[in-house]
C-alpha cells in the first residue's frame, strides 16, 4: 500500500512551462514551475538566492561527423544558450557572481552508440569551471532519462527516473543557420 | 601584403573570449582581450587597434559605457566598434547607435559573417 500524498494547497496555482531543447526560459514568478525530460540533453538549473530569480536551459549539442575529428562538437552553440540563460536572469535583476547551478541529463541510454551523454555533462562542468559559477549539484550521466522540475523563484528542484515518459529530444537541434549571426551595420 | 586587421574582443566570459580569439585568429586576425568596459578603456589609452568587439552585459562598465566613453575622445572618435550581443531588440540595437556603435551581430555569431563584417569597417 502507498500513501499518497495530498497536494500542496498553492499547487493549483502553479504554472508549468516545458523547456524544450534548444531553449531557455527564466522566472521570478513563486508560481512557476520549470519542467523538462532528459535523456542525453543537459540541462542547467541556474539560480540567484539573493534576487531570487532562476532559470533553466536544455541542450544537446551534436557530435562532429566520425571522419572529421579536427572539428569539435557544437560547442559554440551549448555556449550561446548558457551565454543566453545568464543574460535574461540578469535582465530580471540576477547577479552572475552569485548564480548557483545544477546540472541534469546527460544520460548515456543507448551504450552501443557513442558516449553523447558523458560530452554533454562534460561540456556543462566545463562551462561552469571557466565562468567561476558555482555547482550546487549534479546528477548526470547514468543510463536513465529523467524528468526535472524547477522552481525559479525558490531554487528548488526535483528529479526522478523518468520511465516511459515520451523522450523526444534526442536529436540535436542545429542552430537555424538563416538567422546565425545576423550583422547589422548602422 | 598590408598588415593584419587587429581587433580588441571585451567579453567578461571567458567561454566566448577563448570562442572568439579561436573564430578571428583562424580568420588571420590579431586579437587583444579585455574582460569588461574598465578594462578595455584602460587598454586603449596606451594601444592602438583596428576595430572592437563588444559584448554589452559586462561588470563595472558595460557595452553602451565602453561605447559612450570612446565616442568622447578624439583618439577613439572614428574606431569601429562592433557590438556582439544575445540581444536583438530594436531598443537595444537604436541606444547602441546612438551611442555611436558601428555595428550590431547577433549571438550566436557565424566566423565568416563576422570577419567579412570586420573586413568591411576596418579603415
Amino acid at each position: 500500500m502507498s500513501i499518497v500524498q495530498p497536494p500542496p494547497l498553492s499547487a493549483a496555482r502553479i504554472r508549468r512551462v516545458t523547456v524544450m531543447q534548444g531553449q531557455v526560459e527564466v522566472s521570478s514568478d513563486p508560481h512557476v514551475e520549470l519542467t523538462t525530460v532528459l535523456g542525453s540533453c543537459v540541462a542547467t538549473c541556474l539560480f540567484d538566492p539573493v534576487a531570487r530569480v532562476g532559470g533553466m536551459n536544455h541542450f544537446l549539442l551534436a557530435e562532429p561527423p566520425k571522419q572529421d575529428e579536427a572539428v569539435e562538437f557544437d560547442s559554440h552553440y551549448g555556449l550561446f544558450l548558457m551565454e543566453l540563460l545568464v543574460n535574461e536572469m540578469i535582465k530580471l535583476g540576477a547577479v552572475k557572481s552569485r548564480m548557483k547551478a545544477r546540472l541534469y541529463g546527460g544520460a548515456n541510454i543507448n551504450l552501443a552508440l557513442s558516449a553523447i551523454g558523458t560530452a554533454n555533462a562534460q561540456f556543462a562542468r566545463d562551462f561552469l569551471r571557466s565562468e567561476g559559477i558555482e555547482k550546487a549539484f549534479e546528477d548526470l550521466e547514468g543510463q536513465q532519462a529523467r524528468r526535472v522540475h524547477f522552481r525559479p523563484a525558490s531554487g528548488l528542484v526535483r528529479c526522478r527516473q523518468a520511465v516511459g515518459e515520451d523522450n523526444s529530444t534526442q536529436k540535436p537541434v542545429m542552430r537555424p543557420k538563416a538567422a546565425l549571426g545576423d550583422v547589422e551595420l548602422f | 601584403m598590408t598588415q593584419a586587421t587587429s581587433i580588441l574582443t571585451v567579453d567578461d566570459s571567458p567561454s566566448m573570449r577563448a570562442l572568439l580569439l579561436a573564430a578571428l585568429q583562424k580568420e588571420g586576425f590579431i586579437v587583444e582581450q579585455a574582460e569588461d568596459g574598465q578594462e578595455a578603456l584602460e587598454w586603449l589609452a596606451q594601444n592602438d587597434v583596428d576595430v572592437v568587439i563588444t559584448d554589452i552585459n559586462m561588470p563595472r562598465l558595460d557595452g553602451f559605457g565602453l561605447i559612450e566613453q570612446l565616442r568622447a575622445s578624439a583618439r577613439h572618435a572614428d574606431r569601429p566598434i562592433l557590438v556582439l550581443s544575445t540581444e536583438s531588440s530594436q531598443e537595444k540595437k537604436s541606444r547602441a547607435r546612438n551611442a555611436g556603435a558601428t555595428g550590431w551581430i547577433v549571438k550566436p555569431f557565424d566566423a565568416e559573417k563576422l570577419a567579412t563584417a570586420v573586413r568591411r569597417i576596418a579603415h
